[in-house]
């Protein structure tokens, strides 16, 4: 009992997300998230969040701060580090009629449990006809020095297994009403939050309880007309800066956040194309394979007459990420680089 | 698809000096960058000479120069990138002198001289191929058959081009380290074919794929510019 | 101030070499002189300068490889400091250095193989807005034309943007382009009716009314004809034409014979061989002769290039050649494309005269009529009864004047009155 006292008071006892919003109201893109779980934990009984450290500790990154001091720790679940135990606990519970919503301390422990969700999570509700409303959350992506057992990207693992939704905000606001899209969507899904925004992007974000953002929804975040680029994640920022700079130079770019990367909003994407004629497909996951690999064919496929230019790819290569600062910074798409990708595109 | 432009060609009777030539290729170059010409092709033969481009180092010269002299050759330093490379009769040499544009793209430039090079030789029987896109040249197995070497002038317009063996002698070529490679030889069209096959059985074929590759249509270029190659070989 | 970055010579080159500056700091520099020699894996070149002004700075060292787009010398031209380096021909601001040379367009368009691309939608837009691919102007790498390219020739992009997104403001039409015009045709206001059949323009009855309405709109247009007697011609065919099908199994009519002699007067007079390119007038230096068919789609223009290297035998069985195709649908994209000028021949439907629209880009199209026997007045002013034929000329006043356009016609019918074309036919 005392140790519980003295850890909750280091974890902040009594910090309702609310109360973290910055003096003229914006919500950095963590406080967005704690937000979210907070409100759906208010309207729904049967939502409830398990995961490594995320009661007594307030979570690795301070997301479920105060949340075990107003829900409760049955509702709050602290569990061992066994990624597969956790997934389970989520799809029994959710067989059961609760919501559970599963925190991965790094995305890329997802794999420990992976068998649970590719072959249980994604199929029950084919199988037997039971869905399986779990939100499996996890902070993903590199950039912030943490090597190659902290910093993946693994949505292409799970868009491969299909049945399961996937979201990549890069906004707060979006972050915030896609999570709780999430927990209220009867399907599996996974919800990645990289972990190199949660402090460095903040924004006016809703009030309102009910304020969701669709699934499977992009969003045109800088309207342009020469080149477009398609990206998600912590690549839309850098996107934009590049944007910025080349709209100094003349070179008018279109950025066109997914937000959701599978189901993909294709219509968007066209139109986008459509107007502009050029696309760069921009993403953090591995080039073979990853997000923006799909993007591109259907690009290809589907509006090739309005194509100006061969559809490029700017994406790390299959390979651990890097450890030695200038390296990372080697193998992640620079502003930089998304610059002289866009210059290239629109020279051809 | 845009009509094929009209080209200039010039194909001199007998050899021409390597100097002259090379002057007249610069003097048309300039002339084509500023639009005074179209695109020209040159296609000719040269008397022995050895040149030596950017990367070429004197130790792959492996007979000095008074011997090159000797056997009636000559040796030249010149502004195209590349190693030592050997001109001489029964090779067809091409210079075409093309416009680029603003944004030039050399390495398609140089696969499209390759792709020229290589429906001549197929369509004359010779199974040849290109490399991967560090050597450029046409090759038969592990010999070249043709080797090309090119330069920009202010990045637009291109100089020198292709050099062919028909019925070479390839002999001459013991006395360089040919394009820097000491593991690859030199063959020729000849020798693949086991029969005499001669430049001027080769030049209307080259032009026939010049013309289809780069879309040019070819007609004779003016006699002004056509007799500055009508020269007897240099002395050295 | 200008930034000089390595600059790409391929997409497949991603590094160069300084191998030598050519201009140091402090040195004045002219629009296009060398820079600095590069070397990368392709090819050596030398770097030209975009601007005239003054060195002053070298940002890396002789022998350095860097990555194309570094930045590796900067030039003082007077312009802001915002990187953007002013096109050559608008930077008169020099510190002591020779006049600037304007990047000259030349008579003759770089061609790369780049140049032969055309994309999904430069095809698309040019079928839809009409603009002939052969007169634009290709600023793509290598010369390829692009979107813009094509937008610019044909006026500007759409107004209505797709689902319903805000349009981006039409550009600047440039020097280059067409002046705007509606390309496609206003619709009646006149909805059809009861007793009234509806069917909808085939695909080339729309090319079809798109050129023609844009060619009359555009071009400034004149129209001059001559009266030629071609008694001459008419005992030569009714001699000759038996033996000719004989040998070259085409049917020898006076198409071909007033082919010849126009393509002789093309030479003669090549202003009217020319077209107009922006502010420019581009002569080309051979005839490329598009011949008007008729067939059961509509109409079309087969071209037979190089027809002044022809002699009439030849030029009789490429017409035949392209007419055949014409009716079979079996002309290539390269047969109806690239025509110098024009000749159209409505004579065998029994027109006495024409007034024909000119096939754009041209600067004139000749129509050939019905030869009927007329009286007429011969040598000491006798009349007698003569084979003759009225060809006429619509012709773009814009290019050509009156007086030159009347020389040429009267060089073609001085051709066909004068002329033996039995020679010329190889009997």
């Amino acid at each position: 009992m005392a140790t519980q006292q003295v850890e909750a008071a280091a974890a902040g006892h009594g910090a309702e997300p609310r109360g973290k919003r910055s003096d003229d109201g914006q919500a950095t893109y963590l406080v967005a998230i704690a937000e979210a779980l907070w409100e759906e934990m208010e309207r729904d009984e049967r939502v409830f969040m398990l995961g490594e450290d995320i009661g007594v500790y307030g979570g690795a990154f301070k997301v479920t701060e105060g949340f075990i001091e107003r829900f409760g720790p049955t509702r709050v679940v602290d569990t061992p580090i066994a990624e597969e135990t956790i997934v389970g606990m989520a799809a029994g519970a959710a067989m059961e009629g609760l919501r559970p919503v599963a925190e991965f301390q790094y995305s890329d422990f997802m794999s420990s449990g992976f068998d649970e969700i590719t072959t249980v999570l994604a199929r029950y509700h084919y199988r037997a006809g039971v869905p399986l409303p779990v939100v499996l959350r996890a902070p993903s992506g590199g950039g912030v020095r943490a090597s190659n057992f902290h910093s993946i990207n693994p949505e292409p693992w799970f868009a491969y297994t299909g049945g399961i939704k996937i979201m990549c905000p890069a906004f707060p606001s979006d972050a915030k009403g896609l999570l709780k899209s999430a927990i209220r969507d009867d399907n599996p899904s996974v919800f990645l939050e990289h972990k190199a925004l949660y402090r460095r992007i903040k924004e006016h974000v809703s009030d309102d309880p009910e304020a969701l953002v669709p699934i499977g929804s992009a969003a045109v975040k800088r309207a342009g007309d020469d080149v477009t680029i398609i990206t998600y994640g912590a690549m839309v920022h850098k996107a934009l800066e590049a944007a910025e700079s080349l709209a100094g130079r003349g070179v008018s770019v279109e950025v066109v956040d997914l937000r959701t990367v599978y189901p993909i909003d294709e219509d968007a994407v066209l139109r986008s194309i459509e107007k502009t004629s050029r696309a760069l497909v921009l993403y953090e996951s591995f080039r073979f394979l990853g997000i923006g690999s799909e993007v591109a064919s259907i690009i290809a496929e589907r509006a090739f007459e309005h194509l100006d230019a061969p559809v490029m790819r700017l994406a790390p290569p299959n390979h651990p990420v890097p450890f030695s600062p200038p390296l990372e910074d080697a193998f992640l798409p620079q502003v930089a680089d998304i610059e002289a990708a866009v210059d290239r595109l629109s020279a051809w | 698809m845009s009509d094929a432009g009209s080209a200039w060609l010039v194909t001199p009777a007998g050899p021409v000096g390597y100097d002259r030539a090379n002057e007249a290729m610069h003097t048309l170059a300039e002339r084509r960058l500023a639009g005074e010409i179209p695109d020209t092709v040159i296609l000719l033969e040269h008397p022995p000479v050895f040149t030596a481009g950017r990367r070429a180092r004197v130790e792959e010269l492996l007979w000095d120069e008074p011997s090159v002299e000797a056997r009636g050759g000559l040796v030249r330093r010149i502004d195209r990138g590349g190693s030592f490379t050997f001109h001489g009769p029964g090779q067809l040499v091409g210079y075409p002198i093309l416009g680029l544009g603003t944004k030039p793209d050399a390495g398609a430039y140089l696969r499209s001289l390759e792709e020229a090079v290589i429906r001549t030789c197929t369509s004359l029987g010779a199974e040849v191929t290109r490399r991967d896109d560090v050597q450029t040249g046409v090759w038969a197995g592990d010999e070249k058959v043709c080797a090309i070497g090119v330069r920009l002038l202010r990045a637009r317009v291109t100089l020198h081009g292709f050099a062919l063996n028909c019925d070479t002698d390839l002999a001459w070529f013991d006395g360089i380290v040919a394009c820097g490679l000491p593991d690859h030889g030199v063959t020729s069209l000849s020798r693949l074919l086991g029969r005499d096959v001669t430049v001027g059985e080769v030049r209307p074929i080259v032009e026939r794929h010049l013309a289809d590759v780069f879309g040019l249509a070819f007609e004779p270029a003016p006699v002004d510019c056509a007799r500055v190659f009508d020269s007897v070989a240099d002395v050295a | 101030m200008t930034s000089i970055q390595m600059p790409q010579l391929g997409e497949t080159i991603v590094e160069g070499t300084i191998l030598k500056w050519l201009k140091q700091e402090g040195e004045a520099v002219a629009a296009d002189e060398p820079l600095f020699e590069i070397s990368t894996d392709k090819v050596d070149t030398e770097v030209p300068s975009p601007v005239a002004g003054t060195v002053t700075k070298l940002l890396v060292a002789e022998g350095a490889t860097v990555p194309v787009g570094t930045a590796v010398m900067e030039i003082d031209d007077g312009s802001a400091s915002d990187g953007l380096s002013a096109p050559p021909a608008s930077s008169e601001r020099s510190m002591g250095a020779a006049v600037v040379a304007e990047t000259p367009a030349g008579p003759v368009p770089d061609r790369g193989p780049r140049s032969q691309i055309l994309s999904p939608i430069v095809r698309r837009l040019a079928k839809e807005r009409g603009v002939d691919l052969a007169t634009v102007a290709g600023t793509g790498e290598g010369g390829r034309i692009t979107k813009a390219d094509v937008l610019a020739a044909a006026g500007g992009p759409t107004p209505a943007a797709p689902l319903g997104m805000v349009a981006p403001p039409a550009p600047a039409v440039t020097p280059a382009s067409i002046p705007a015009t509606p390309v496609v045709p206003v619709p009646p206001s006149v909805p059809a009716g009861a007793g009234e059949d509806v069917q909808p323009m085939s695909h080339i009855r729309r090319a079809i009314a798109g050129h023609m309405l844009a060619s009359v709109n555009q071009t400034a247009r004149a129209w001059t004809m001559v009266e030629v007697n071609v008694e001459r011609l008419v005992r030569l065919r009714a001699a000759a034409k038996d033996g000719f099908q004989e040998k070259y199994g085409v049917k020898l009519t006076y198409l071909p014979m007033v082919t010849r002699a126009t393509a002789d007067a093309l030479r003669e007079f090549p202003l009217v061989n020319s077209r107009m390119q922006g502010e420019d007038i581009v002569t080309p230096r051979s005839v490329n002769m598009g011949i008007a068919v008729s067939y059961d789609a509509g109409l079309i223009v087969p071209v037979i290039k190089g027809v002044d290297a022809m002699n009439t035998a030849g030029i009789a069985r490429a017409i035949a050649d392209l007419a055949a195709r014409a009716r079979a649908h079996q002309l290539q994209p390269e047969d109806v494309q690239g025509a110098t000028f024009t000749i159209t021949n409505p004579g065998p439907f029994g027109s006495l005269i024409s007034v024909p629209i000119i096939n754009q880009p041209n600067a004139g199209i000749l129509s050939l009529d019905a030869i009927h026997k007329r009286p007429v007045v011969v040598e000491g002013d006798a009349i007698a009864v003569r084979h003759m034929v009225y060809i006429s000329m619509s012709w773009d006043h814009r290019l050509i004047d009156g007086e030159l356009a009347t020389r040429f016609l009267a060089r073609v019918k001085h051709n066909l009155e004068t002329w033996d074309f039995a020679e010329d036919l190889g009997l």
